[in-house]
């Protein structure tokens, strides 16, 4: 049967699950919309090797036009502002209309913003798409001295790429630590040292009480009324999933939209992938709702599979990543669920990781390491992780011991 | 080709079986694998970004890149998976008397 398949946000999860129904499902009409006028796209280097000059616009499409041709996908450069889930029907700003048979959202997630005057608004600066990425490019080069608020993973990657670019860079967190509380304390003041070592000014438990403009440039104040003077401010304090539309509808939110294991939604033939869905994993039999570029693509493959009648539940391992300077950053699993942690390696060189440990099974680690110091045996532990082995402690802990002896037990 | 073109990497019993030895000659770095059914070789930085895969994880045919998870058959260099797009080229092996040589051209 032809159906018309509709995936609203045309962002890496949209993309994948677009291709994975096309391997399914020949003949049903696929169309993406999306309110960004560019073809999907990598946002990860954004505030890496795009900021660097070492990607370039055209590096970052996950396929060019003509794979999106020969497979007979659409894509649309349209926003939608109202959805009517009863009637299966969607509509842009310019009156279109589009009906469905099955919809997928695939919306992502949204930068929070600053709480500020008004005549400041268009002067804090944030990175989510490209055309931000373009103009904060364009604008430091002219700039010498720029304040990040928010030490999470984009505001880091952001000063990283910055200090590179020879930028006096100052980061202000209002946490004990970089990051957030989900990676360990010790990971965090590693990467901490390592930015200071660039040249980089790590602020922690502080808080903006002011930022006043001053001749072009401004003025920080902090809550210890410590003034700091800078010419350029970029924010990033987290993110929420884009689900405005959806506020006065019948779909279920929950800090994003709530999908069971086959990526469904409350509403029937509605479908929801990648960081706008609050999913329930059945490995850790509880919903959660993630931020990365692997579970973009698995979760809309999953997605496409289940709207082209592929009945697939989704058990991926969560992972993901963050680079900066000569660092490389993974978390895999979750870190929130131990009765038991474990250390491997104490030095940046040969890379460290933590294990989460539960009943002797591994729930999560993260490492930091130079580059390439930690990924093997991040991978490792996902595998052990998925398969439930009981690990032996002593080769976790003992970095002269290899992690695949493991796996073949 | 001329026989100059093969380059001695070392004894066969230098790799253990499913893994990789990285392999530097002139300012060149290669990965010399050790799979069920013999050795392989290929360049030995993903074509993703600059990063050694000397760092990453045989499975079967493949290796997956220790920065940001890219896949690559070993055999025939294909790029399996993203992050990781262009392929990754590869290198003839023989083995003579015991010692392994790849073919660099
Ligand atoms: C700067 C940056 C760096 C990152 N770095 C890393 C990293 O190093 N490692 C990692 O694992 N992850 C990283 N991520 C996270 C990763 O990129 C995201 O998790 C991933 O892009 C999510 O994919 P998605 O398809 O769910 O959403 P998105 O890729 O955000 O796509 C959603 C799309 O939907 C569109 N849309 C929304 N509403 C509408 C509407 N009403 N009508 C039409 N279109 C709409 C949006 O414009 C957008 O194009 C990074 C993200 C950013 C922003
Ligand atoms: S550097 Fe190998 S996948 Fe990115």
């Amino acid at each position: 049967m032809k159906n018309n398949i509709i995936i609203l946000g045309g962002g890496q999860a949209g993309i994948y699950a677009a291709r994975e129904i096309r391997q399914n499902d020949s003949k049903s009409n696929i169309k993406i919309l999306g309110e960004e006028n560019l073809l999907p796209y990598e946002r990860p280097p954004l505030s890496k090797d795009f900021l660097l000059d070492k990607k370039k616009e055209e590096d970052l499409y996950f396929h060019s036009s003509d794979v999106l041709k020969n497979e007979n996908i659409e894509f649309e450069n349209i926003s939608i502002n109202k959805v009517d889930f009863e009637n299966k029907k969607l509509f842009a700003k310019n009156d279109n209309v589009y009906s469905y048979d099955s919809l997928l959202i695939s919306t992502g997630s949204e930068n929070k913003k600053l709480t500020l005057d008004n005549n400041l608004k268009n002067d804090i600066y944030y990175l989510r798409n490209l055309e931000e990425a373009k103009k904060i490019k364009e604008i430091v080069s002219n700039k010498n001295k720029i304040t990040i608020i928010g030490g999470g993973f984009i505001g880091l990657e952001i000063a990283s790429s910055l200090s590179q670019l020879q930028k006096k860079v100052i980061v202000i967190e209002i946490g004990n630590q970089l990051m957030g509380r989900i990676i360990p304390k010790q990971i965090a003041d590693l990467v901490q040292y390592t930015h200071i070592e660039h040249g980089n000014e790590i602020i922690l438990n502080k808080q903006i009480e002011k930022i006043t403009k001053k001749n072009g440039d401004y003025e920080i104040l902090l809550n210890d009324n410590s003034l700091i003077e800078t010419d350029f401010i970029i924010a990033g304090i987290g993110s929420t999933p884009t689900v405005k539309l959806f506020e006065n509808t019948n779909l279920k939110l929950d800090n994003g939209i709530v999908t069971n294991q086959f990526c469904e939604t409350s509403i029937k033939d509605v479908y929801a992938a990648g960081d706008v869905s609050n999913f329930y994993h059945p490995f850790y039999e509880r919903n959660m709702r993630l931020e990365s570029y692997q579970h973009a693509q698995n979760h809309g493959i999953c997605a496409g599979k289940n709207i082209a009648g592929v009945k697939t539940e989704y058990t991926s391992i969560p992972w993901m990543w963050s680079d900066q300077f000569n660092l490389n950053l993974q978390l895999t699993g979750i870190c929130d669920e131990y009765d038991e942690i474990i250390e491997r390696g104490n030095d940046i060189n040969n890379g460290v990781i933590y294990f989460f440990l539960k009943n002797n099974k591994i729930r999560g680690a993260c490492g930091v390491g130079i580059i390439g110091k930690v990924g093997r045996d991040i991978r490792i532990t996902s595998k052990l992780s998925e398969k439930n082995t009981i690990v032996d402690k002593q080769i976790l802990s003992d970095q002269n011991l290899k992690l695949n002896k493991l796996m073949q037990k | 080709m001329s026989e100059e073109n093969w380059i001695e990497v070392g004894s066969t019993d230098s790799i253990e079986e499913e893994d990789l030895i990285r392999f530097d000659h002139q300012d060149k770095t290669f990965c010399v694998y050790k799979l069920t059914d013999g050795f392989y070789a290929t360049d030995g930085i993903c074509t993703h970004e600059a990063v050694h895969l000397e760092d990453g994880l045989v499975m079967d045919d493949e290796i997956e890149c220790p920065m940001h998870q890219g896949i690559f058959n070993i055999k025939s260099g294909e790029a399996l998976s993203p992050p990781a797009c262009e392929d990754l080229k590869t290198y003839p092996v023989k083995v003579d008397n015991d010692k392994i040589f790849i073919k660099i051209d």
